[in-house]
């Protein structure tokens, strides 16, 4: 009789192992923010570090907005004097790169995602994509990310509109 | 205390949790457990635990429009437009009543995807007998911001007939910026008496506006009225530097203007 119940028990949780495993594979693991980035030495400036890595706020968690000195006026500027193309033809889509500013203003942990106007994954030419990552990790002016007297790292991103590898728009 | 300003504040431009009940009425018990799965994620936007909220719910129905919707607001927001846009397109394909002029609104207003805006909104108008409503952060009626769309577009024209069209619906009431898009619309056509009577118009409607003042000093300037048009810039730069202007905690609206648009045009009156 003892035999036979431990035997069950045994079954029992075989099978409920089996089942945890089998929803583990099919269940999707996120991290624990979406979007969160983590270093990477194959690409990121170990120079770089967020003030608490567990706490990066999102730029719009402050109320103003999106916030570089000189507003947004300031970096439309700044890609229209520096990013120099010529048109070419079927560089269409968007390119958005995203990083996050620490709480002294410093930029880092850069990462792109390029699209086509069908919201599909492309890849633009590897000039168009070296300027504008090269003048997007020059940016100085971002705004310290402040609320109640302490200040925070939070996620940027800035997306670039392209058209035949003109420059149309910046977004947010 | 901060967590919780995190949470907060990560947990809008969503629709408001749903009701429940209507699986119930349905004895559909798979689809209430689902429902009640999602209310609860949407509590924590933005998180890894939401997200798989969110899953738990779409296993167990399938069907729920609401639950892909919600899923996706975090990535829009991120600018993971292509994630966005692979959720947001299943809660259409859905409900293309319920999330139709939502896609189209985040279209124009994340990614200035102006065509494929237009293309929602007028889909969504076809669809329904009644009015298409209003973007989800509440300062536009849709066939405005359609009207946006064509203005990007290069089709000013086309924008104004919107725009003056939904003026004249029965039993509308302008929103907040829609006499300022009609002034501006109307000074860049050239139509100078035009763009004077509607960012008047503005004016009286919601005056605490630096762009209503700097627009108009540009119809004074092509008008050749100087005084009126420095007096209207001093107006927009006093107004803006406390803060009287257009903002959105996400992205920059159409027709924004910032500082150094005002300082330049003074600059003028200097010399």
């Amino acid at each position: 009789m003892t035999k036979h119940f431990l035997l069950a028990i045994i079954v029992i949780l075989i099978v409920y192992s089996c089942g945890q495993t089998q929803n583990k594979t099919h269940e999707v693991v996120y991290p624990r923010v979406v979007g969160e980035t983590k270093f990477d030495s194959t690409k990121d400036d170990p120079a770089f570090k967020p003030c608490n890595e567990l706490r990066v706020a999102q730029y719009y968690n402050f109320g103003n907005g999106f916030q570089y000195k000189g507003e947004k006026s300031e970096v439309n500027r700044i890609f229209n004097e520096n990013f120099k193309t010529t048109e070419k033809k079927g560089e269409t889509g968007y390119l958005t790169i995203r990083f996050i500013v620490n709480c002294n203003g410093h930029s880092g942990w850069f990462r792109i995602q390029e699209m086509d106007n069908d919201y599909k994954p492309k890849t633009f030419n590897k000039d168009i994509v070296d300027a504008l990552f090269k003048i997007t990790k020059g940016l100085d002016g971002w705004v310290i990310g402040e609320t109640e007297n302490e200040s925070f790292d939070y996620y940027q991103y800035l997306t670039f509109k392209i058209e035949n590898g003109i420059l149309i728009e910046i977004m947010p | 205390m901060r967590y919780l300003f995190f949470f907060l504040s990560i947990s809008s431009y969503s629709h408001a949790q749903i009701n429940c009940n209507v699986y119930t009425l349905k004895n559909d018990s798979a689809c209430y457990k689902a429902c009640v799965e999602a209310n609860e994620a949407a509590e924590f936007q933005g998180t890894g635990y939401s997200q798989q909220k969110f899953d738990k719910a779409i296993a167990l129905c399938p069907t729920m429009a609401y639950a892909y919707f919600e899923k996706a607001v975090p990535y829009l927001k991120n600018g993971d437009f292509i994630t966005w846009k692979k959720l947001i397109d299943k809660a259409v394909e859905l409900d293309p009543m319920a999330h139709l002029g939502y896609r189209g609104w985040c279209r124009f207003q994340f990614v200035r995807d102006y065509q494929g805006a237009i293309s929602d909104l007028e889909k969504l108008d076809a669809l329904t007998r009644f009015d298409i409503g209003y973007s989800i952060n509440g300062d536009y009626h849709l066939q405005i911001a359609r009207a946006l769309c064509y203005k990007a577009l290069g089709e000013k024209t086309k924008a104004i007939e919107i725009i003056e069209t939904q003026l004249k619906q029965k039993d509308y009431s302008p929103m907040p910026f829609d006499y300022l898009h009609l002034g501006v619309l109307k000074l860049e056509t050239d139509d100078l008496k035009g763009a004077i009577e509607f960012l008047k118009k503005e004016i009286v409607l919601n005056d605490y506006l630096a762009e209503n003042h700097y627009y108009l000093g540009l119809t004074y300037k092509k008008l050749n009225q100087f005084d009126d048009f420095k007096r209207s810039m001093e107006q927009a730069k006093a107004f803006y530097l406390k803060g009287y202007k257009r903002t959105d905690g996400y992205t920059h609206p159409v027709d924004k203007i910032f500082l150094v648009d005002i300082e330049r045009e003074l600059a003028l009156t200097k010399k």
